[in-house]
């Protein structure tokens, strides 16, 4: 029986079985996608990964990998099938700070490794705003951003190698192109993977030295408006922020009514957070001309954090935003979509309308620099007529940015949540060539089965026996 | 050797189509830059040209984005670019004769790869036709995107043995305010163990590249140098200088036109070989979801079918 092999392999304790032990990996972090795991397994070192990951292709079991279960599209689900939990697997194994890398397990947690760094002053960049929690494992398969990722790119640009087991029990060494060789880049097609290829036994990142110097501001707008117009001149002129937040009304309130309150003006229509970093030298006449567009475009009142005491309580605010805007309802739903930098202004005045009209409580915290929308709605999904609004308001606010030539997600993945939009961004022969390339990492679908591409669009699907569970 | 010129993507997808059922192999071209030996070898190839899928399908100054079809050379592209103060930094080992396509394809670096991007981490979208005549698009147009898997990594860098890429997106940037260029002299008293360490530092360069012997001759330099270029705002720029003059005494200014020379001196041993780069299984399983009759390039990476 397969509990009781897998109970052979990590221990008794490590194999969960119980309805009501097995109730917090029912979901991730997006409420909405409960499913019920048959068992779930928590293997305490690598060689346990590799021999569970075996015990389950013999028994012809599909499972799901997951960290620490903070996704936000419904991705580290399993219905009916084993969920193999990465968490134990917690090891930073090496930090080279000459060549500023780290190599580390899939468990280990995002602000562990910068806090390994830190000493030798450095950092792991992509910073989610789950960072205190998430996993790096979870953010190699979501290929997770984050503020700051603005300036300093999202995961893929930072993952320079991986071990990576495949279902059927291959171990593979991943490295991302170098300029002394050539190769298909399977490494980045494994970043962003979602959990459909394998499993990240270890990870080898890049660590960048944190800056000479950093410049928070906080800017005021008494319109949305004008602080979308004001994101689209600073980045048409062609200054980089490290990081370029936007938050509006309702998230404000949210966030001052908090423990996280940060200071924003209540009765502020929006604040944008920017922050500068880099060399001290030159770093002043990129905050003039942030301060001077802002102003520009109708900026009330522009404040720089007067340190590092003021700048952390600024972010903290941003940082649980998420949190804050979930303890003012049951529920919350968070929407992901990405638009033109140059589109904000219009996209976010045709998103208050929709919400308007369908009488939900549409609130925007984003990272305004990439155009990646975070467009959420607290609500009660035991209200059947709210819940029915909220999800032809989110479903007219996903049209719309696709319209506009954007994406259905920036950072948080495809995974269930975001599947129904999938035909409406590419084609049957796009979506076909995802599943094509899946088959070659994973041929029987193994590897969290039923996510990222809806099953119709691949061809080989019909002949592909008992795989989705 | 029969010669097909394809000028849009639906033609090449029925080139390619119809190929893959008679099992044709292909030899894909567009602007012809690179040496002959780095081309396939097979005998019987018919070479499909396809420089004539060309021009920028949209460019939104504002967004920093710019879509382009396969055929665009560089040189079109910079040009475009440059009049709105910004620019498209693949600025590759080579010429801007070449096409915006096989820089992609190759994934071919430059000088400007470290300070500003290598191709993969540019590329924002793509479309190309498989080995089978599938039309396929990847990624998008926007900035930050992670819908499905990604293609556009996959086929970026694959040297069109998987694909044959028709239309890329790639993120640009703004122009520096400031952009000069400096020679640094070689010669020793560890100014190359200063320079790496410059590089790593705050006020690290756009690019530094060093040239030796011959090929510092060839780029016109009368000893060993490295070439310098600094970039950023005016308050940067002048601090970046002062650190590359305290890495080296003799650092001096120099016409930047030099890297459109230096860039083709280098080209020559970047080309690496290819050979064995795709023979792992799990290379193998991808090639053969995406050309499985070995008909795109074939011999290339003198790969086991
Ligand atoms: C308050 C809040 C704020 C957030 N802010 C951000 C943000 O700013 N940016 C952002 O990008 N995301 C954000 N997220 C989303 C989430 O934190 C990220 O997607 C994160 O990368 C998930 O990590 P995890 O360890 O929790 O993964 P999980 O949720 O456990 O899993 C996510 C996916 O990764 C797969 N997976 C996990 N481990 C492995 C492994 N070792 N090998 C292969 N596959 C694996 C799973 O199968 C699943 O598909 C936020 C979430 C919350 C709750």
């Amino acid at each position: 029986m397969l509990q009781r092999e897998l109970e052979a392999i990590v221990g008794e304790r490590n194999v969960l079985w119980r309805a009501s032990e097995l109730l917090v990996y029912e979901n991730d972090a997006l409420p909405g996608y409960r499913r019920r795991p048959r068992l779930a397994v928590f293997p305490g070192t690598r060689d346990e990964v590799i021999a569970v990951v075996a015990a389950l292709w013999r028994a012809g079991m599909p499972f799901v990998p997951r960290g620490a279960g903070t996704g936000l599209s419904g991705g580290a689900v399993a219905d009916d099938i084993v969920v193999l939990g990465l968490q134990r697997l917690k090891q930073v194994l090496a930090l080279n700070a000459g060549a500023r890398t780290a190599t580390v397990e899939p468990g280990v947690v995002n602000a562990t490794l910068t806090k390994a760094a830190t000493p030798f002053g450095l950092h792991y960049a992509p910073d989610p705003s789950s960072q205190t929690a998430c996993t790096i494992g979870g953010n190699v398969a979501e290929n997770a951003g984050g503020p700051h990722c603005l300036k300093y790119g999202v995961t893929l640009n930072h993952v320079l190698a991986a071990t990576v087991l495949l279902p059927n029990g291959e171990i593979i060494a991943l490295e991302a192109p170098r300029a002394d060789r050539a190769g298909y880049d399977l490494m980045g097609a494994f970043v962003g993977s979602e959990g459909c290829f394998g499993v990240a036994l270890d990870v080898t990142v890049r660590l960048t030295p944190n800056p000479e110097q950093v410049v928070t501001l906080l800017s005021v707008f008494s319109s949305l408006d004008d602080a979308a117009r004001a994101v689209s001149a600073v980045i048409a002129e062609g200054v980089l922020p490290s990081a370029f937040e936007m938050m509006d009304n309702p998230t404000i309130r949210a966030v001052e009514a908090s423990i996280y309150a940060a200071g924003y003006p209540l009765d502020a229509a929006a604040v944008l957070l920017t922050e500068l970093d880099g060399a001290a030298a030159g770093i002043a006449e990129d905050v003039q001309i942030v301060e001077r567009l802002s102003r520009a475009c109708g900026a009330t009142d522009v404040r720089t954090a007067t340190d590092a005491a003021d700048r952390a309580r600024l972010w903290q605010g941003r940082k649980k935003a998420f949190g804050a805007l979930g303890r003012i309802a049951p529920d919350l739903v968070v929407q992901d979509a990405v638009v033109p930098r140059t589109r904000l202004a219009p996209i976010l005045a045709k998103i208050a309308e929709i919400g308007q009209r369908l009488n939900v409580r549409l609130c925007n915290v984003f990272h305004a620099g990439d155009g990646n929308l975070h467009p959420c709605i607290p609500y009660d999904a035991s209200d059947a007529d709210e819940s029915a609004r909220v999800h032809a308001a989110m479903k007219e606010v996903m049209e719309l940015c696709i319209a506009e030539g954007g994406s259905i997600t920036g950072e948080h993945g495809v995974g269930s949540d975001k599947m129904a939009y999938m035909d409406r961004l590419f084609a049957t022969e796009s979506l076909d060539a995802m599943c094509r390339l899946r088959d070659a990492f994973d041929a029987e679908r193994r590897a969290n089965p039923g996510k990222v591409i809806p099953s119709r669009h691949c061809r080989e699907w019909m002949s592909v026996r008992g795989v989705e569970a | 050797m029969t010669t097909t010129s394809i000028t849009n993507v639906r033609d090449l997808a029925d080139t390619v189509r119809a190929a893959f059922e008679d099992g044709t192999p292909l030899r894909i071209t567009t602007c012809g830059t690179w040496p002959e030996s780095l081309r396939s070898v097979r005998s019987g190839a018919t070479t499909l040209d396809c420089s004539a899928i060309t021009g920028i399908v949209e460019y939104i100054p504002g967004d920093l984005t710019l879509t382009a079809r396969a055929g665009t050379t560089l040189a079109e592209l910079e040009e475009a670019t440059a009049r709105h103060g910004q620019w498209c930094p693949l600025s590759p080992w080579g010429t801007d004769a070449g096409s915006f396509g096989a820089t992609m394809a190759t994934a071919t670096r430059g000088p400007l790869t470290t300070a500003l991007g290598a191709p993969r981490d540019l590329a924002l979208g793509i479309e190309c036709v498989d080995g089978t005549g599938a039309v396929i698009r990847g990624g998008g147009r926007v900035v930050k995107n992670v819908a499905g898997f990604d293609l556009t990594r996959l086929m970026v860098g694959s040297w069109g043995t998987l694909a044959i890429l028709t239309e890329i997106s790639v993120r640009l940037r703004a122009r520096p305010a400031v952009d000069e260029t400096w020679s640094v002299p070689l010669d020793g008293d560890g100014v190359t163990e200063r320079l790496h360490v410059l590089r790593q530092g705050v006020y690290a360069p756009l690019a530094c590249e060093m040239f030796h012997g011959a090929a510092a001759r060839a780029v016109g330099l009368s000893a060993d140098a490295a070439l310098v270029r600094l970039g950023g705002n005016a308050g940067f720029v002048a601090a970046a200088r002062s650190a590359l003059r305290t890495a080296s005494t003799n650092a001096a200014p120099h016409d930047p036109a030099v890297w459109t020379r230096a860039r083709e001196v280098h080209a020559a041993p970047v080309l690496q070989t290819l050979a064995g780069a795709i023979d792992r299984p799990l290379d193998r399983r991808v090639k053969a979801q995406f050309d499985p009759r070995h008909i795109l390039n074939p011999g290339l990476f003198a790969e086991s079918a």
